[in-house]
């Protein structure tokens, strides 16, 4: 440790008060606060509020709509995290072959993930258009469908296009995590398996994916918790329709507050989700550290 | 692809062009929203509502651009530039004296203190809104920049810590011990010499925090309610939902239009963005 930073604890504390401050503020308080506001009747639109035990829980617990949307939710996020995976590193694979022109096509793959999801919303409801849209007249060209498809009246169909501006935007995040994963791998280790005259997939499953396989799940784990806050497209695209078929928890929960302004009903919603991502982050913690302990050996 | 994998130079040549053919797809399957994105946006609404949909505008129109660059859409623009730029300035100040005294000292908790940060990023969104609405309501910075700049600042400023840390822990702290020695205060020393050799790491954080905050979208539609403050994206979904429903061309050049400021600040700093992205994942 630095000599300074320990002879002058006062300014060294100093360092970490903005960002105390802020997360204090800004993350901690409206955390333990919303998980307080569950237990009340709060709305903006009213003055005072009640205790109202655990009514809130009850109600939601009972509530069709509550578990019609953790499913969705659920089937939405894991399906979205899954495809883009897949393809991420199958996208990582084909880079790493040490093609020339990889770099400009990494930069162009890219861009996806620089777009705002806002223009993705706009430009989805556009590619998905019933009458008009060009996702519609491809698969009819291509025979998939006999006749254009109304994808935003059908959950089913609904929830794909959801699912798939998930997947497009996340694909570049997965494919530079996994190429940075892979371009880890010793390359000595590949060359002695090859003169060894293992073939190209048997030196994938023995010798890579054995190596980059925590890197894959925990890129995914975190895509996932990040998917579970994102609004836009449900929201603009969809509307979270038809029929709750594309109303993510967290449009449940913003709809709840901000349309209902009942701010008990989705205190209690964002507290068993919260309580959902302590299993999760519980998972992930248990995984970094087994990566740790298996680097360390 | 294994199949061909070693043998003659016919078979590695086969492969090759294989390969080549696979990257051409994807690239074609990635990029096409983007190009639609745009060709739609040139388009008239005459050549918009065709079938079968043409592949490129055989009437060119600025059309769109004209509403794309109207008032209502320059202002949301404006006002999504002064939130990005204060969320980048506070959260990568706040953030860097954080990393710099993370980095070098070495107290109890440390490790517990930087997972709790990483967690803070699990914490549901609409949750901490209900508790932002209440706090920036009473306290009458509701419909403010300055709410929108704090939030993004906040939701933002785990990962510059984190992406921060990284790079101190990469700078060798001699230079500073010797500052120290010739008796220069910790901020001297943080501004006149850590700063300023990590300027890299420093544009890194800033880049992640103005593209978080230039994308966000709940906060912006949640925390506003007049034009002269709503983001543009939120500006967008309103419009997009209201008056701008089937105006697809205009609404592409919208898109156009909240595109190129993150898509320009990635070509000239692209690997800064890369930093960002793989930080949280490769290492921790």
């Amino acid at each position: 440790m630095n000599a300074f930073l320990r002879a002058h604890p006062w300014a060294t504390l100093s360092l970490f008060v903005p960002t105390i401050m802020l997360g204090l503020v800004m993350l901690v308080l409206p955390f333990l606060n919303g998980v307080l506001l569950a237990f009340t009747d709060a709305s903006p639109k009213s003055r005072g509020f009640a205790w109202v035990g655990l009514e809130n829980f009850a109600y939601i617990f009972e509530d069709r709509n509550f578990w019609e949307v953790a499913r969705n939710s659920l089937t939405i996020i894991a399906s979205s995290t899954l495809i883009a995976m897949l393809l991420g590193l199958a996208l990582a694979l084909l880079l790493n072959e040490g093609l020339r022109g990889t770099r400009l096509f990494r930069t162009l793959i890219f861009q996806g993930w620089v777009v705002p999801w806002i223009a993705i919303a706009v430009l989805w409801g556009w590619l998905f258009n019933f009458d008009y849209g060009i996702v519609n007249h491809v698969l009819v060209l291509a025979g998939v469908f006999d006749r254009s498809a109304n994808w935003l009246a059908d959950g089913a169909l609904a929830k794909i296009v959801i699912i798939s501006g998930f997947v497009w935007r996340i694909i570049p995040f997965m494919m530079i995590t996994i190429l940075a994963a892979l371009q880890g791998v010793s390359t000595e280790l590949i060359e002695a398996a090859k003169i060894d005259g293992a073939t190209y997939r048997q030196r994938l499953r023995h010798i890579v994916f054995p190596l980059i396989r925590n890197v894959i799940v925990v890129a995914a784990l975190l895509q996932a918790v990040r998917l579970f806050q994102e609004i836009t497209l449900p929201l603009v695209v969809t509307a979270g329709g038809p029929i709750n078929a594309t109303t993510t928890l967290s449009l449940y929960t913003y709809k709840l507050a901000f349309q209902q302004w009942d701010f008990g009903l989705a205190g209690a919603v964002g507290a068993v989700w919260s309580g959902a991502l302590v299993v999760a982050a519980g998972l992930y913690a248990w995984m970094v550290d087994r990566r740790a302990r298996r680097a360390d050996r | 692809m294994s199949a061909i994998a070693i043998g003659s130079p016919m078979s590695r040549a086969l492969r090759g062009a294989g390969l080549y053919a696979l990257v051409l797809l994807s690239l074609c399957v990635m990029l096409f929203p983007i190009g639609w994105m745009i060709v739609t946006s040139f388009k008239l609404p005459d050549e918009i509502f065709v079938r079968p949909p043409t592949i490129y505008p055989h009437a060119p129109t600025l059309q769109g651009y004209g509403v794309a660059f109207s008032g209502t859409i320059m202002m949301a623009l404006a006002n999504s530039l002064i939130i990005a730029a204060g969320a980048a300035a506070i959260a990568t100040t706040a953030g860097s004296l954080c990393a710099y005294g993370v980095s070098r000292s070495r107290f109890a908790g440390r490790t517990a203190f930087m997972t709790l940060l990483l967690a803070t990023l699990g914490l549901p969104i609409p949750l901490l809104m209900l508790t932002l609405y209440l706090m920036f309501s009473w306290s009458g910075i509701l419909n403010t920049h300055l709410c929108l700049i704090l939030s993004h600042a906040a939701i933002t400023l785990p990962v510059v810590v984190w992406m921060l840390k990284d790079f101190f822990d990469a700078l060798p702290p001699d230079v500073e011990e010797a500052a120290y020695i010739d008796g220069a205060s910790l901020y001297t020393c943080f501004w006149r010499i850590v700063v300023p050799m990590t300027t890299p790491g420093l544009a890194a954080a800033g880049i992640f925090v103005f593209v978080t905050s230039w994308n966000e979208f709940i906060f912006g539609l949640a925390f506003t309610t007049s034009s002269s403050v709503r983001p543009l994206p939120a500006m967008i979904s309103l419009l997009f939902l209201g008056e701008f429903q089937y105006r697809w061309g205009d609404a592409m050049a919208v898109a156009v239009v909240v595109t190129i400021p993150v898509m320009a600040l990635f070509v000239f700093f692209q690997r800064y963005f890369i930093q960002g992205i793989t930080a949280g994942a490769v290492k921790s």
